[in-house]
């Protein structure tokens, strides 16, 4: 099939790994200590290209006369033991140790990238063989097996080095290996056979461009190894002695070390320094990959844009609430704002004049879309803000105290036992690698002092109230085991495990299927109500506010516009932004009624309180 | 879990296997005249060949082979041309020195690359940059270099430990620890630069997964939640590439052993692989072999035990 | 970060970690010059413990594969020998006590001492004796070829020895108080620890417990030796050192009271830390000329050309730039231990390029036109083949060098691969070990086994005739040698064996180790 679109793509294609490959290159030369390495890596092969001819002596020139001679017109670095003059052996030995890690690095790669591209992306018979060569490759210590060869092969320098390129060859068969088996059954893939494209078009084209980046960091890794472990050999007497190498030169300075120390000096810089830069290449690069990687896949929820100046409006507030007016404030904000440091040194505020009030038994819901600063609100509750966030303004007073000022310690007392919190994505939030249990009953220990029976106990019987059927048998079990449903009921059973006075609960049902989001709701409600916790409720539903919230804040690019009892503000939402998320709501649900009856159902709800 | 240990170990075996004839195939290929080489330059031609025969290098390679496997079946690994020490003598006695050494470095890699990992991920600043540039010199610099350095200034200059020699544990406690702790620093350098870069990435990631705030807004202590549960979810991959190290180690191991002239199996690995002495090579493959099988295993074992997800039951 | 991308990206970052672990892992290298140490010093005299270093570990306790040279020590530690030299090489009775020839040198009549007994009980008899004696002929000892003419060896009373030869063996007494001579308990022939765990009548006894076998051999004193003047110490430890450097740390570490130096330079660091360079003249360095029929190198089978290479070399530069000036220069390859040592010989080659090259033309070649293949060894420094090609190199003479495995080195000489090389060999203590070596057409050193009627006569007066006539001959072999230019020595190395302050040793002549009984601690 020939699809007279494909070559368009092809070439879309091309044009986008070209610009991307000089894009590489660009941030990478961005960085100072990318440059700094990279020059004296080409300082060091022009040496190795073009030093020979510029050397002054015949590099195995001898003379009998000017053994360990000193630094002198004719001989700049002085002479060997065999009267030979230092700069010139120098400089061949650049170009042999060069070349000689080169041959080492080109075989280990030629080896390494066909055999992983050929095992992921055909796979069957020829991954296990590879795999288990690769194994056996793995298993054997370089060194032995180099001084083997030597005493079978004999010293040469090139026959040593390809034989180390093939052990060195699994570092990149497993890197290319696994990107191919990760890339082979993506999406874009499948659109480039459906295409039409050939198996070697798309390996080149697609899978290539995924792991030459790696891949390029791996070879500076490895190139540096060549070097040393040649170094070594050679210091050790038992490399080829007929050329000259850095390592060759050191074993001289070595065996020299009490008459003529200087003579180590020289191959010890040139090693040193060069596998230093290609260590600093290596990581340059690396770090430069995952900044692109880093780039598109940045979450928002961490460190959220920041938000253009909105002109100062007045918060439109419905009063005439006094349902609550006899219970006391737990939470009352006034004027929060809170910013993140940028690397210039400014502060951008993704929060700003953020004031709200939560007493106890009191639900205060924060709607508003993403990005809008909520999670960013209830965070400085914890004061659990990510790296860079802090509290820029205003104040957070929680049963008389202002948290704003309060040191880590004096927070951690409180957290968990006073103030607790429920976070969005279950899964995320346990670690993986303890049992529900576990999680359940260490901070419980901690907080409430429990033994460790007792806090078993309780955690069971937490496990029971929010409607987990077999609590032993979650309670034994680890994250991955569990349903995200369950995950989220074990989350909201740690939050309330200490009785907190007050519960911050952040979109607590949005990454929930949409059949257990009513359970978890109705859980949340009952909890709320048992422990006559106060609680802020973060979310972007109206349905939920409906269902649970008492009052309810709507906040747009960090601010409030409007806020008010729930009844009040969805029957008549005065702010234009307001108008305009109800819009969206009424446009976009099934049927128009379902939020109208959400409204009757908290109503009466909440005459039942 | 014992079907997993099971298969491994079987595959294991036929790795030992596999590497034992390709060891053999490259030593008898190019071994030259040991005979001539064994005796020296004053023997007869008529000594050389007697010789030859008496060590049965003039049969072919199969039965060569042949008999050195059924030697190994009846737990005779043979015994050095060049020692007359029976081979699972020479390797048992020394590996314990080996060991010492290897397991010493592996322990202090271990520790150290933690603590400066965390401190690094942690702290951040200046702590964090000292780290990456401890690092940088241990990877980038060759390992004899730095050696060099330390002996010259804790066992010559300051005259704390010895410079040469090995201390039976046996013999005097105080002097095995002075006899190995220069060796054990000088093979430790390259592993702590690679472990600790990689627990310091593996603890930077980490530290921003989510379960970390989740966990601190239940009450619990920075600390705690770092060295409980970030470090455990961290060291799966910085224990990855402590086994990596470990076969680096096996090969480290052999040049220091030369250099502090410790009687370890380094020393005669060296000495073995030089003089073409086939039989105790032989004997090193296979014991490398199955040191290097078993450590995998037990890093997969461990591995299970840190990362639940990973477990296969 | 979608769940698939995280998991990739992860693990793509953790295989570049890996990767670059393993990368680094396998460096690890170190070298150390490790110096003087404050740890504990071996004081001879103190408490009885002679703590010696050796360059080889020892390859069999058994006597009829034992090596000699530098594995002597070991083996005079738990065996006596019937024979004992003294450091100058005149023979001593020792388990022998009397000795006489017959009228044609073919039979030897030794009487022994009956009141020697082996650590195992067994008692030291003829008997014991000619065992030994036939088992060494028969076995593989590199030295198997010194009893070759040995016919039989018979014990005619329990306290008298026969040996019967296929010719004389001017030598043979000589053999006796090496390893030929050493005495092993018939009781132990055969048995499977013959090779690791000795059983003689000697002045030690291995201590199998303290020993690592190829690192440190222990002995303590055999409470029941004969001889017990002959022991100085109560414990014997030797440590086997693989490099110079090594060497040289544990002289300046004070962990040894004495060891071989392998390499000259070090001697005034070793004196620098209180030691005595004892020195002896024992081997002879420079040029092996083999190919004299001009079999492989057609330029050698001419002796002018021969010549010239011995006109080409700066001997006494070489000595400075190779040997640190420790030896003395020579042109022939005898010992001036030995009854064909002539001093005139030492100076016959001056240095003369000029020479050189006339005497190249003359031959026919002027300039460029030879090439030599020579194999290069590790054992010998790099300055030294250097100095080779630059030498040879000035007067038109190519050298090509190939690298050859350790293993197969001189197997590949002895099998007369190429045509010369640099070599070092022994400058043996006789002339007729000399002949044995290096010249007879069947000596092993000889490998194109070259004839010639001047040296075979010579060397039959050598074997057969009186002492005079027999040191005439050798003096006359000698000159011939040199002047028909066999070889192109360059000098006679200085071999050194240090000691410390508490510790005197006389050097054995033609032995790389002093004998054991001559280490005495010094008063």
């Amino acid at each position: 099939m020939i699809d007279p679109l494909a070559g368009d793509l092809t070439d879309e294609i091309q044009a986008a790994v070209t610009r991307s490959s000089r894009s590489l290159l660009r941030r990478l030369l961005k960085k100072p200590i990318a440059v700094a390495s990279l020059s004296f890596l080409l300082f060091i092969v022009l040496i190795a290209v073009f030093g020979p001819y510029l050397a002054p002596h015949d590099p195995n020139a001898a003379s009998a006369a000017d053994v360990l001679g000193p630094l002198s017109a004719t001989h700049p670095l002085g002479t060997d033991s065999a009267g030979r003059d230092v700069l010139s052996r120098l400089l061949f030995a650049t170009r042999f140790s060069i070349a000689g890690a080169a041959l080492a690095l080109i075989v280990a790669a030629l080896i390494g990238v066909t055999g992983g591209l050929i095992a992921g992306y055909y796979g069957r018979w020829f991954e296990g063989l590879s795999s288990w060569v690769v194994g056996i490759l793995q298993a054997l210590p370089g060194i032995v097996v180099l001084l083997a060869a030597r005493a079978v092969l004999g010293p040469s320098l090139w026959t040593s080095m390809a034989i180390f390129g093939v052990l060195l060859s699994p570092a990149f068969y497993r890197l290319v290996y696994s990107t191919v088996t990760a890339v082979r059954d993506e999406l874009y893939v499948d659109a480039a056979r459906v295409s039409g494209l050939t198996d070697g078009r798309i390996i080149s084209r697609h899978i290539l461009t995924v792991v030459r980046g790696p891949a390029l960091v791996q070879a500076s890794f490895v190139a540096g190894v060549a070097i040393s472990i040649q170094a070594g050999l050679d210091f050790l007497g038992l490399g080829d002695l007929s050329i000259p190498t850095w390592g060759s030169m050191l074993n001289e300075g070595f065996s020299n070390i009490y008459t003529d120390p200087v003579l180590m000096l020289w191959p010890s810089l040139a090693i040193g320094l060069t596998c230093v830069s290609l260590v600093l290449l290596a990581n340059a690069l690396r770090d430069t990959l995952e900044q692109s990687g880093r780039k598109r896949r940045r979450t928002r929820r961490d460190k959220p844009a920041s938000i253009p100046p909105i002109e100062r409006e007045p918060i439109v507030s419905h009063g005439g609430d006094h349902r609550f007016d006899g219970a006391e404030v737990l939470l009352a904000v006034d004027r929060l704002a809170v910013g993140y440091g940028q690397d210039d040194g400014s502060i951008t505020t993704v929060v700003e004049d953020v004031s709200l009030t939560v007493r106890r038994g009191e639900v205060h819901g924060l709607i508003g879309e993403s990005g809008s600063g909520k999670t960013q609100t209830a965070w400085s509750v914890l004061r659990l803000l990510p790296d860079g966030g802090r509290i820029v303004g205003g104040s957070i007073t929680f049963e008389g105290q202002d948290l704003a000022g309060k040191t880590e310690a004096q927070m951690r007392a409180l957290r968990g036992l006073k103030i607790a919190y429920i976070p969005q994505e279950p899964m995320s939030n346990l670690d993986a690698s303890f049992t529900v249990g576990s999680q359940l009953v260490e901070p419980m220990r901690v907080k409430l002092k429990l033994s460790k029976s007792a806090a078993k106990a309780r955690a069971l019987e937490l496990l029971r109230r929010v409607g987990i059927p077999n609590p032993e048998r979650t309670f034994n079990a680890y994250p991955h085991e569990i349903s995200g449903g369950m995950a989220q009921r074990v989350l909201i059973a740690g939050a309330v495990s200490c009785d907190p006075d007050l519960l911050i609960a952040d979109e607590p049902t949005t990454a929930l299927d949409v059949t257990v989001q009513a359970d978890v709701l109705d859980l949340l409600r009952s909890l709320q109500s048992e422990l006559n916790m106060g609680m802020i409720l973060v979310t972007h539903n109206f349905g939920v506010v409906a269902d649970l919230c008492d009052t309810v804040s709507v906040m747009r690019s960090g601010r409030i516009v409007e806020t008010g009892p729930v009844l009040e503000l969805f029957a008549r939402p005065q702010h234009p932004y307001t108008q305009s998320l109800f819009d969206a709501v009424l446009d976009e649900s099934e049927g128009a009624g379902s939020v109208a009856a959400d409204i009757e159902t908290a109503d009466t709800n909440g005459a039942l309180r | 879990m014992l079907s997993f240990i099971a298969r491994r170990i079987v595959s294991g075996v036929i790795l030992v296997v596999a590497i034992s004839v390709i060891a053999f195939l490259l030593l008898y290929a190019g071994g030259g005249n040991i005979a001539r080489r064994l005796l020296g330059e004053d023997a007869s031609a008529q000594t050389v060949a007697q010789k030859s025969h008496e060590l049965g290098l003039d049969q072919p390679l199969i039965s060569q082979f042949g008999s050195w496997v059924s030697g190994v079946f009846h737990g005779d690994f043979g015994a050095s041309w060049f020692t007359s020490q029976p081979v699972s003598d020479a390797i048992v006695s020394r590996l314990a020195v080996t060991l010492s050494l290897v397991l010493g470095a592996t322990i202090l890699i271990a520790i150290v690359s933690v603590v400066l990992g965390v401190l690094a991920a942690t702290r951040g600043g200046w702590v964090d940059t000292v780290v990456q540039v401890v690092s940088l010199v241990g990877t980038a610099i060759p390992g004899f270099l730095i050696a060099l350095g330390l002996v010259v200034v804790f066992a010559i200059d300051l005259g704390w430990v010895a410079p040469t020699g090995y201390v039976q544990f046996t013999t005097s406690p105080q002097g095995w620890v002075g006899s190995i702790i220069l060796p054990v620093i000088a093979l430790s350098l390259g592993g702590i630069a690679g472990v600790t870069q990689q627990i310091r990435g593996s603890m930077l990631d980490s530290l921003r997964q989510d379960y970390v705030r989740t966990l601190k807004s239940r009450g619990l202590s920075s600390r705690s939640v770092v060295l409980k549960h970030v470090l455990r979810n961290a060291a799966g991959p910085g224990l990855a590439v402590l086994g990596v190290h470990f076969v680096g180690l096996l090969g480290g191991v052999v040049i220091i052993e030369q250099i502090f002239a410790i009687p370890g199996i380094g020393q005669v690995a060296v000495t073995a692989t030089s003089q073409g002495d086939i039989p105790l090579v032989m004997g090193l493959v296979v014991a490398t072999a199955i040191l290097v099988v078993l450590l995998n295993l037990v890093v997969d074992l461990a591995q299970g035990w840190l990362n639940p997800k990973v477990r296969l039951s | 970060m979608a769940p698939e991308e995280t998991k990739m990206f992860n693990f793509r970052k953790r295989l570049i970690a890996a990767a670059a672990a393993s990368a680094v892992a396998a460096i690890a290298l170190s070298g150390c010059t490790p110096a003087a140490s404050r740890a504990g010093s071996p004081s001879a005299a103190a408490d009885g413990t002679l703590t010696i270093g050796t360059i080889v570990a020892s390859t069999t306790f058994a006597v009829n594969n034992s090596a000699w040279a530098n594995e002597s020590p070991y083996l005079q530690a738990v065996y006596d020998t019937l024979l004992h030299a003294d450091p100058d090489g005149t023979v001593k009775p020792w388990l022998a006590t009397k000795w006489s020839y017959n009228a044609d040198n073919t039979v030897l009549t030794m009487k022994l001492r009956s009141d020697v007994t082996f650590t195992d009980g067994t008692k030291f008899d003829a008997s014991a004796a000619a065992k030994n004696l036939l088992r060494f002929r028969d076995g593989t000892s590199p030295q198997k070829a010194y009893l070759a003419t040995l016919a039989d060896a018979t014990a005619v009373d329990p306290t008298t020895l026969r040996l019967t030869l296929s010719a004389p063996n001017p030598s043979l007494l000589s053999f006796l108080t090496q390893n030929p001579g050493l005495e092993e308990s018939p009781a132990a022939f055969g048995t499977p620890g013959e090779k690791t765990t000795p059983v003689g009548s000697g002045p030690y006894v291995l201590d199998k417990k303290a020993t690592v076998v190829g690192s440190t051999y222990v002995f303590t004193k055999n409470p029941k030796y004969w001889a017990p003047q002959q022991q100085h110490y109560a414990k014997l430890v030797m440590n086997v050192y693989s490099t110079p450097t090594a060497i040289l740390n544990a002289v300046k570490g004070h962990q040894i009271n004495g060891a071989p130096l392998t390499d000259n330079s070090t001697i005034p660091q070793i004196k620098g830390a209180g030691f005595t360079a004892n020195g002896q003249q024992l081997n002879f360095f420079g040029l092996l000329l083999f190919d004299r029929s001009g079999a492989i190198a057609p330029a050698l089978g001419n002796v002018k050309v021969r010549q010239a290479i011995n006109y080409a070399f700066d001997r006494k530069a070489m000595l400075k730039a190779v040997g640190q000036g420790y030896g003395a220069v020579t042109s022939s390859i005898f010992s001036p231990d030995s009854s064909g040592y002539d001093k005139a010989m030492d100076s016959y080659y001056p240095y003369d390029p000029k020479k050189a090259k006339a005497l190249l033309k003359e031959a026919g070649y002027s300039g460029g036109q030879i090439t030599l293949t020579m194999p290069t060894s590790s054992g010998f420094t790099p300055a030294t083949y250097a100095l080779t090609k630059q030498y040879l190199g000035d007067i038109g003479i190519q050298v090509n060098e190939v690298n050859v495995a350790p293993t197969s080195f001189l197997g590949d000489l002895l099998a007369a691969k190429y045509g010369s090389t640099v070599m070092q060999l022994k400058a043996a203590p006789t002339t007729w070990e000399t002949l044995t070596l290096d010249v007879l057409p069947t000596a092993g050193w000889n490998p194109f086994h070259t004839k010639d009627a001047t040296v075979s006569a010579l060397a039959k007066t050598i074997q057969s005739g009186t002492k005079a006539e027999a040191a005439d001959a050798a003096k006359k072999l000698n000159t011939y040698i040199v002047q028909q230019a066999w070889f192109a020595p360059w000098y006679r190395p200085q071999q050194t064996y240090a000691t410390d302050p508490t510790t005197s040793v006389q050097t054995q002549t033609g032995n790389a180790y002093p004998y054991l009984w001559n280490f005495v601690p010094k008063k």
